[in-house]
């Protein structure tokens, strides 16, 4: 948008031209700023102590570093934040060994059907999780011989309250199926068959040939998944009836349900704890996320 | 890597292989791309398909976690319309979707074409526009919890500045359902600014520069050239918002747990509530069923819009 070789267009426009861009940066600038004060507010509040918030005011008197502390000992957020920590390995784990699997070999094998196969997980692909919210519970509470439960899923719980029933259901999406076997596709086959030439079998070749190659591909999938087990609500709402095995969300609700009690320095400060893991994630992982919401948005 | 291979290729499923060991090979192939491809298969079978096909079979049944139920036929479904919290909760829903889709998506879009001139800093911009997004959604809502709360919140503070007498906000009915509304905008704009960012930088620079050239101004340009080649993208953007919107859960569970009264109860909250509440699946099941067609409608007029457009 330079005047440089649009001379025509160039000579008439600079000094308006040099205002809309001053207004743009404004306007932006604006815009991040509505996006970020939040935040600011909640680690702003996290500092001040219990008095200083009856009335309103920007600043803390004081850095009180201490409300983390005492918010632990209000409620357990460290076992919270590693129950999440937890459930976020793990989902991701299982996400990754399933989905370049599959997506693997949707994208090189020739398996009979493969396009309909892969159909199939586009469509997958876009149904709620709200939907089959109610029969998820019920399979999750039939998981035959978990949890007290006979050979044919009756008179125990399954894996409801379980680390198996937070990990495995949510883990798998096939949005990541798509996703892996959209980076797949992209690597050529000639690669697949020298290795099967130099007399590597098939599962080496997708082990140690194909996927060391797609590397930054499934560091995307992994930062999606991370951020989805995250911050993920309703189903550990769902399923977990003990402290013991409640996320670090779930911990959060909780403790801002009741109205009257709510401390509000040490509820910032958990709620602190809950979001800086993500927003360090987004901050290294920037690449990935651009890169993961392109993929989904315009090839999908 | 790349030796000279004299050997047909063997990597479409209906290609004939000529020899007796490309056979073979072909069938090694086969076999590992089904044992690689099973588990997803079953994960996706046990968790997706089977709980999509039992909604709609529970729906029509009276199940609450006993042993045994009846087939009710329909019963739950006109039971549901005539339900004052089912139909408060559908209102809402749909409201909440009319009004934020598209005040998301014209600011997302907005802010896209800002930042895809070129500008310094976009590094920061795209930060900023995106952290809310990253950042769960129940400690989105408790910020915000915090944000309204009309004793030394935020909001309140900020519109005191100017004289304005302090609201009620999530308190009062009436401010409580576009207060939730706010938030579910500021929270959605980065995905969306990120998706319109990506399209508008796949725009042909050539198109755009020719059209500058036949003398068109920047809104013609927008409107002939940058408008049409995100069409698709738009579709897709409205999409995920309607199928988003219409989840809306965690916002409402954190912040107002449907109240005041029930100004702000909304679908999921309804259904999580008939189901592990008042331990009615089966009506869940079908309230769940009646959310499925009308994301079905929502999608069919969105395609019609997009449609009509781009007849135009």
């Amino acid at each position: 948008m330079t005047s440089v070789s649009l001379p025509a267009v160039g000579s008439a426009k600079p000094p308006a031209f040099r205002a809309g861009r001053i207004l743009l940066y404004v306007v932006l600038t604006v815009g991040a700023l509505l996006m970020i004060v939040p935040f600011v507010w909640m680690a702003l509040t996290a500092f001040k102590s219990n008095g200083e918030i009856a009335k309103f005011s920007w600043l803390p008197s004081e850095l009180r570093w201490r409300n983390f502390v005492e918010a632990m000992q209000t409620a357990p957020f460290l076992r919270y934040f590693r129950n999440s920590l937890f459930i976020a390995v793990g989902e991701t784990a299982f996400t990754l060994a399933v989905c370049t699997t599959a997506g693997y070999a949707l994208a090189k094998l020739p398996i009979r059907g493969g396009k309909t196969l892969l159909n199939y997980f586009i469509v997958l692909l876009m149904v709620p999780f709200q939907i089959i919210l109610v029969p998820l519970f019920l399979i999750v509470k039939s998981i035959p011989l978990f949890g007290g439960n006979n050979i044919l899923g009756q008179g125990g719980i399954g894996w409801l309250n379980s680390w198996w029933g937070l990990i495995i259901p949510l883990g798998a999406a096939p949005l990541f199926t798509f996703l892996a076997r959209q980076f797949y596709v992209s690597l050529p086959d000639q690669l697949a068959q020298a290795a099967r030439v130099d007399g590597l079998g098939e599962f080496g070749i997708f082990w140690r040939i194909m996927t060391p190659l797609v590397k930054p591909a499934l560091i995307t999938i992994a930062v999606f998944q991370i951020e989805a087990a995250w911050n993920g609500f309703l189903w550990p709402l769902m399923i977990t009836t003990s402290d013991e095995m409640r996320p670090l969300q779930l911990g959060l609700a909780i403790f801002s349900q009741n109205p009257a009690e709510i401390q509000w320095p040490y509820l910032m400060a958990g709620t602190a704890l809950a979001t800086l893991p993500m927003i360090v994630l987004f901050v290294f992982a920037q690449k990935r996320f651009v890169e993961g919401m392109a993929n989904v948005g315009i090839k999908g | 890597m790349s030796t000279t291979l004299e050997r047909p290729a063997l990597t479409s499923a209906g290609k004939v292989a000529s020899s007796k060991g490309d056979r073979t090979l072909v069938r090694g192939q086969v076999r590992t791309g089904w044992a690689l491809l099973t588990p997803a298969l079953l994960h996706s079978g046990i968790f997706i398909v089977v709980p999509v096909i039992a909604v709609v079979v529970l729906s029509l049944t009276d199940y609450s976690f006993g042993d045994s139920f009846d087939w009710v036929g329909f019963t739950n479904y006109t039971d549901l319309f005539r339900d004052p919290n089912f139909l408060a909760s559908l209102w809402h829903t749909v409201l909440y979707a009319i009004v934020v889709i598209p005040i998301s998506m014209a600011i997302s879009l907005a802010v896209a074409i800002g930042l895809n001139q070129r500008i310094r800093g976009l590094g920061f911009f795209r930060t900023a526009f995106y952290v809310p997004t990253v950042t769960a959604t129940v400690a989105v809502a408790t910020i915000w919890l915090w944000i309204y709360n009309p004793g030394s919140g935020l909001a309140n503070g900020f519109l005191s500045l100017f004289g304005f007498a302090p609201n009620q906000w999530l308190a009062d009915p009436g401010t409580a359902l576009p207060s939730l509304m706010l938030v579910g905008i500021w929270q959605g704009l980065g995905t969306k600014i990120i998706i319109y960012l990506a399209a508008l930088q796949s725009v042909s620079r050539d198109l755009v520069e020719s059209a500058q050239l036949d003398g068109a101004g920047r809104w013609q340009r927008f409107a002939n050239v940058t408008w049409p080649a995100i069409g698709p993208v738009q579709f897709f953007v409205l999409i995920t918002s309607i199928v988003g919107t219409f989840q809306v859960f965690d916002l409402v569970y954190v912040m107002t747990q449907g109240g005041p009264g029930s100004s702000t109860r909304v679908l999921v909250m309804d259904i999580y509530q008939n189901a592990f509440q008042n331990l009615k699946l089966g009506y869940a099941s079908a309230e769940t069923v009646i959310m499925m067609i009308v994301i079905a409608i929502f999608i069919a007029a969105g395609r019609r819009l997009q449609k009509a457009d781009t007849n135009d």
